[in-house]
């Protein structure tokens, strides 16, 4: 239970002892300092078997739904280089004290007053460690391998410390944002996932595939990389509106709002930002068509039923194999077209 | 010919006849001048010609929703997909998915529309294989707009199914416990 005030202390022990000793048979208390609206920050490692350990920039890792991360940065906008420096310093000297090797994660809570407190390791690789490749041009797993085989670290430790750019990741889960972020599994009819200067996919899936059931619903994970985070930011929403999956519901129509949001960009968040800003909206749909797309959809399934084998009112698709341009007698300006509209 | 088509809840008329080896299409007093490819199993590339005469270069709102002035062609591709629980089409314009219903004799009830008046019963269905661990209402019980109706564990989390408008609890076909199927029928609500 958080105590808002000393005054509160006394009646506070004694109510957790209470229900301690009644749910556990062991009435002890743990007091901890209550932190409000941190942003978690953590900070990468990699510890050879020969004594090195190198941690790297900062992650800051402050949007999150119902404590899971959904969006992962580098570098937070938050931390100073002076922070930085006695950030990983203090995220080196845990790793030393414990004898720790290979990669794994230092996470913090960061308030707002520059504070920062250990919150916990995670003594592995992590999804998001992708930002931290794209800023520092390093490839984490094949050092995780080197580092198994007894290489020693030959990485410089500035350069591990100074970030190129800013990159962010979004994870891409099979979830319906606009029913409560239902995992949406089932079979991926269609997959177009996004390219071009400094987009990263990490993808797990392929067109055809079911997504199963029985794991986490994160179908990829989409990073963007530029040279300031403005910039980063608009490729990330140029990314994500060419992301197609089709045959399930994702998280992207979610992403495209909250890249659109005037905090995110100004990165004025921490860890309950995004739980408060979707309580906030109250189920209202992220899908937010114009009449223009409406307007398309419409022209299109006429347009489809019209040209599918079984005539008007077909609801299968055609399974036809794709026309040769050349024999329907298009003109070299409709195939520059078509080709140009699938980019 | 004409066709009925629903897009996201709405139902569109649109009516097609062929030219020169396109598609003109009028809907809602406007027309468009359409080139079709079917370039995949689920890949439609339309070459669109806004060919409205009424408007003169288009207005500012057409603009802004990225309609293209009147007489310009804009290349667009659209992926299709099937969505076989809710017995739609889902067509997908960049990342922007779109519920599309092509039979126009299909029941009512299927408006996205919360507040759509004299719709069909609700039915609340798994979507996806799991296991009942809350049922949150009995029959002849209020709901509203978004209330959980029924909460299923699958895919390491709960899961909590809602009322997608206000009504009344029908019937409640599970129990907790229960072990249910992707397309299950969990409950029923009536409108009040």
């Amino acid at each position: 239970r958080t105590v808002p005030s000393p005054v509160d202390l006394a009646r506070s022990v004694r109510a957790a002892r209470s229900e301690a000793g009644a749910a556990f048979g062991d009435a002890a208390v743990f007091l901890e300092r209550r932190i409000s609206r941190p942003r978690h920050v953590e900070v990468q490692l990699l510890a050879d078997h020969h004594g090195t350990v190198i941690p790297f920039v900062e992650r800051e890792c402050s949007i999150q739904r119902r404590h899971q991360k959904v969006v992962e940065e580098t570098p937070s906008l938050a931390v100073s280089p002076a922070l930085r420096a006695t950030m990983t310093a203090a995220a080196a000297a845990i790793a030393r004290a414990a004898g720790y090797t290979n990669a794994g994660t230092i996470e913090f809570l960061l308030d707002e007053a520059g504070q920062f407190y250990f919150l916990e390791m995670n003594t592995r690789l992590q999804v998001e460690h992708p930002v931290t490749e794209m800023v520092t041009g390093l490839d984490l797993v094949h050092w995780q391998i080197r580092i198994a085989r007894g290489e020693k670290l030959t990485i410089d430790p500035l350069k591990a410390l100074t970030p190129h750019g800013h990159a962010i990741e979004c994870r891409i889960y099979a979830e319906d944002p606009d029913n409560n972020f239902l995992p949406s599994p089932g079979r991926i009819q269609h997959l177009r996932v996004p390219a071009g200067p400094g987009i990263r996919d990490d993808s797990g899936a392929t067109s055809g595939l079911d997504v199963p059931i029985f794991y986490d619903p994160m179908i990829s994970k989409l990073i963007a990389w530029a040279e300031d985070r403005p910039t980063a930011v608009a490729r990330m929403r140029r990314a994500l509106g060419e992301y197609v999956v089709a045959g399930i519901k994702t998280t992207v129509p979610f992403f495209t709002w909250l890249f659109s949001q005037p905090e995110f960009e100004g990165s004025a968040f921490h860890t309950t930002y995004l739980d408060e800003l979707l309580r906030e909206r109250n189920g209202r749909p992220f899908v937010e068509t114009g009449g223009g797309d409406e307007d398309l959809a419409a022209i299109a399934a006429a347009v489809r039923a019209a040209m599918s084998p079984r005539g008007a009112g077909a609801s299968r698709l055609a399974s036809a194999a794709p026309p040769d341009p050349a024999a329907a007698g298009l003109g070299r300006w409709k195939i520059q077209a078509r080709t140009e509209g699938l980019r | 010919m004409r066709y009925e088509v629903e897009v996201n809840g709405q139902l569109r008329q649109v009516a097609l006849t062929r030219r020169d080896g396109r598609y003109v299409a009028v809907m809602d007093d406007r027309e468009w001048i359409v080139d079709a490819a079917q370039v995949g199993p689920h890949l439609l590339s339309l070459l669109i010609e806004d060919s409205t005469s009424a408007l003169n270069g288009g207005t500012a709102a057409a603009v802004a929703t990225g309609q293209a002035p009147a007489g310009r062609r804009t290349s667009r591709e659209i992926s299709i997909a099937d969505d076989a629980v809710r017995g739609q089409l889902v067509f997908g314009i960049g990342s922007v998915p779109l519920a599309v219903g092509m039979n126009s004799r299909r029941r009512s009830g299927r408006s996205a529309d919360p507040a759509h008046i004299g719709a069909g019963p609700q039915r609340i269905v798994a979507p996806m294989p799991g296991k009942v661990v809350r049922v949150l209402g009995r029959p002849g019980e209020p709901v509203a707009h978004r209330q959980p109706v029924v909460v299923i564990e699958a895919m390491k989390m709960e899961n909590e199914l809602r009322a997608a408008r206000d009504g009344t609890i029908a019937e409640v076909l599970v129990r907790e416990g229960q072990s249910v199927e992707a397309g299950t029928l969990l409950a029923v609500i009536t409108s009040s």
